[in-house]
């Protein structure tokens, strides 16, 4: 330990009633940064899990095709740029996915993709004994559907089993089912552009805690619903699972290219979604840095104290040999020490306080389906906290300690002797 | 006096303190040779400029003109980190008030220029300290809090930890202007006789003509300059 470092210390320790509270607004400040982090972002990756979970990571749609065209790859290039810059508004649309087949066996060449599902997508009439509603019809191939989302994990009554089983079976979602009243073993009735009804037994009922989806979106043989729908042989949507979904943004860029159909990121679809969580979390940020801010005020005013008290003392150390850069270590060294001991117990507080919110009990359905508050573990919620805490109270030392530093001890030792 | 031999020296040491009107001429070519094993005291009125000249001599202050020699290193154009490294090798302080830091025990006061210093371990600087400490006749006060020793006690920690980095000269301000009689011939008969048994050098500020007279030399000050030096030696 240098000897700056040593009578910071024990100066500290002298100090220890007036340095307590800033040091406990600086344990609250990191606790409470890292728990509405925790909280927020734990909503947010939830949201994000849903979304990617019901829908996929990437979403391969309507086939494209340019309007402005031109002889040269760099010029069909620069074309496509300046559609990007207008946000594709110089594209003109195809329906549907033709080749569908194809484009999934290129697409799974990547090492990112895990998983792809043809989805065909339509709207018809549902029909109960007990009301009429509109279906978001989605006709899915099982297996590939299962590996692309998280649609088994959605089960909430019935089987998957017994869906598969079913000729004519359809999976619905809670709130549309709760609309119909039915449960699993009805059956209902569902109209397309053929006005001829055609029965189905709901064998599983889903929730993926996405109102919007729950209330309108029903799963049936991938084949049916092309008949219902009167889409024979066409796909509407692929949905693509990506092992690293952070990612997507540019495989969707690149399938675009490649496959020249639309493609989405979930992170597009989802942008204003994204942006109310990234608000959110950037407002409790601030407001939470507020209170570490305090702490490092509360520092300032303590070391501002203590150099106006240590006055002499300061002047005796520098008699003794100690250099500028000494004094300001002794001071700077109080806010260091606090800091430390600030972050490391703020974490510690942090990380208790997260787990018991956890473990409180909440139902919010809406974006998403959760009975529970919802938190993430990450270490930069941690890292952030202390570098906010560092900042504030180094700050706040800086000021006490540059004055401590060049006092002159020649007037303080005259001064004292008169 | 042979300058290039003095632990200290100076020549036409100048100073000017305040500003514009206030401004005071207080050193007016002060020159002065401190030698091993020798005592000088400086005397004068009020105001007469010892203390600027103690606070230059011991590299707290700079002066306006002049040329200062630790040994044989001329000092003017050292910068502060350097002047605070002489401080800490070459020189001891002892104050009127004693400035021990309060949160600290003696012993903890003794070791602290020791630790500037480097070079030792912990128990090696308690070690010194502790002597040190024993020399002035506190060794069964040495884990005390500088709060709960006397005015008497303070002064005699001072003095432990002023010789703590075994200087070559020791500046003194009125080392015993706190202190009662008894003390005060204790505290001076301690300085002068370590200073002549090791060949330190110590210049002291006094306004006690008994501990003036007792000195080596005397040099009396007015106006900013040394008007007599006396040898009592």
């Amino acid at each position: 330990m240098s000897p700056a470092s040593h009578i910071a210390l024990r100066f500290t320790v002298s100090r220890k009633r007036s340095l307590a509270l800033s040091l406990v607004g600086v344990i609250f400040g990191v606790a409470f940064f890292i728990l509405t982090q925790a909280q927020t972002q734990g909503f947010e990756r939830y949201f994000i899990q849903t979304i990617i979970g019901t829908s996929g990571a990437v979403i391969i749609s309507d086939r494209f095709q340019s309007r402005y065209t031109s002889f040269s790859d760099a010029g069909a290039r620069a074309a496509e740029d300046v559609m990007r810059s207008r946000g594709q508004g110089r594209r003109k649309y195809y329906e549907g996915i033709t080749n569908a087949a194809e484009i999934m066996r290129v697409a799974r060449q990547f090492s990112n993709v895990s998983a792809c599902a043809p989805v065909v997508q339509g709207t018809v009439g549902i029909r109960s004994n007990f009301t009429s509603e509109v279906l978001s019809v989605q006709g899915v191939d099982l297996d590939a559907q299962l590996a692309a989302t998280a649609l088994r994990s959605q089960i909430i009554a019935g089987r998957i089993e017994d869906y598969r089983a079913s000729r004519a079976g359809v999976m619905l979602g809670s709130l549309l089912a709760d609309k119909l009243q039915v449960g699993v073993g009805d059956t209902v009735q569902m109209t397309g552009p053929d006005p001829k009804p055609r029965t189905f037994t709901v064998t599983a009922i889903f929730r993926t805690g996405n109102n919007i989806i729950d209330e309108r979106r029903g799963y049936i043989e991938q084949r049916a619903a092309q008949g219902l729908l009167k889409k024979p042989g066409l796909v509407s949507v692929i949905i693509v699972k990506l092992r690293d979904p952070d990612r997507a943004p540019e495989i969707a860029a690149h399938f675009e290219r490649l496959f020249g159909h639309r493609a989405r990121s979930w992170q597009e679809r989802e942008r204003g979604n994204l942006q109310i969580f990234s608000t959110l979390r950037l407002s409790a940020g601030i407001t939470v840095s507020l209170i570490i801010l305090l702490a490092g005020f509360l520092i300032f005013n303590t070391l501002t104290m203590a150099v106006m008290e240590k006055i002499r003392e300061i002047a005796i150390l520098r008699s003794m040999g100690y250099r500028r850069l000494d004094i300001s270590v002794i001071f700077l060294g109080q806010g260091i020490l606090v800091a430390t001991i600030g972050s490391v117990l703020g974490a510690a507080a942090g990380a208790l306080f997260t787990y018991l919110v956890s473990l409180i009990p909440i139902k919010v359905t809406g974006f998403f389906y959760t009975d529970r508050f919802l938190v993430a573990w990450s270490w930069q919620h941690y890292l952030t906290a202390a570098a906010i805490a560092f900042i504030a109270v180094l700050g706040a030392s800086f000021l006490p300690a540059r004055r401590a530093a060049n006092l002159a001890p020649v007037a303080t030792l005259r001064g004292s002797g008169q | 006096m042979d300058d290039t031999a003095s632990s200290l020296a100076c020549h036409g040491l100048e100073k000017y303190l305040g500003e514009d009107e206030s401004r005071v001429h207080v050193l007016r070519g002060v020159s002065l040779a401190i030698n091993p094993g020798e005592v000088h005291a400086v005397v004068g009125p009020s105001g007469c400029g010892k203390s600027s000249l103690l606070y230059i001599l011991g590299l707290l202050d700079r002066p306006d003109a002049g040329t200062l020699w630790i040994g044989r290193e001329e000092i003017a154009t050292l910068s502060d980190d350097l002047l605070s490294a002489r401080r800490n090798e070459e020189l001891g302080f002892i104050f009127q008030f004693h400035f021990l830091l309060q949160d600290f025990t003696a012993i903890e006061n003794v070791v602290i220029p020791m630790r500037r210093l480097g070079g030792s371990t912990d128990g090696e600087m308690r070690e010194r300290a502790a002597g040190l400490l024993d020399a002035v006749g506190l060794s069964d006060k040495a884990d005390r809090s500088s709060r709960a020793l006397s005015g008497g006690e303070q002064q005699r920690v001072a003095i432990a930890r002023a010789l703590a980095n075994d200087p070559a000269v020791i500046l003194a301000d009125e080392p015993t202007g706190n202190l009662d009689t008894a003390n005060s011939a204790r505290v001076f008969a301690l300085l002068k006789d370590l200073v002549h048994r090791e060949r330190k050098a110590l210049l002291l500020v006094t306004h006690n003509p008994a501990i003036a007279q007792a000195c080596d030399w005397i040099h009396t000050m007015r106006d900013g300059l040394i008007v007599d030096s006396a040898w009592h030696g």
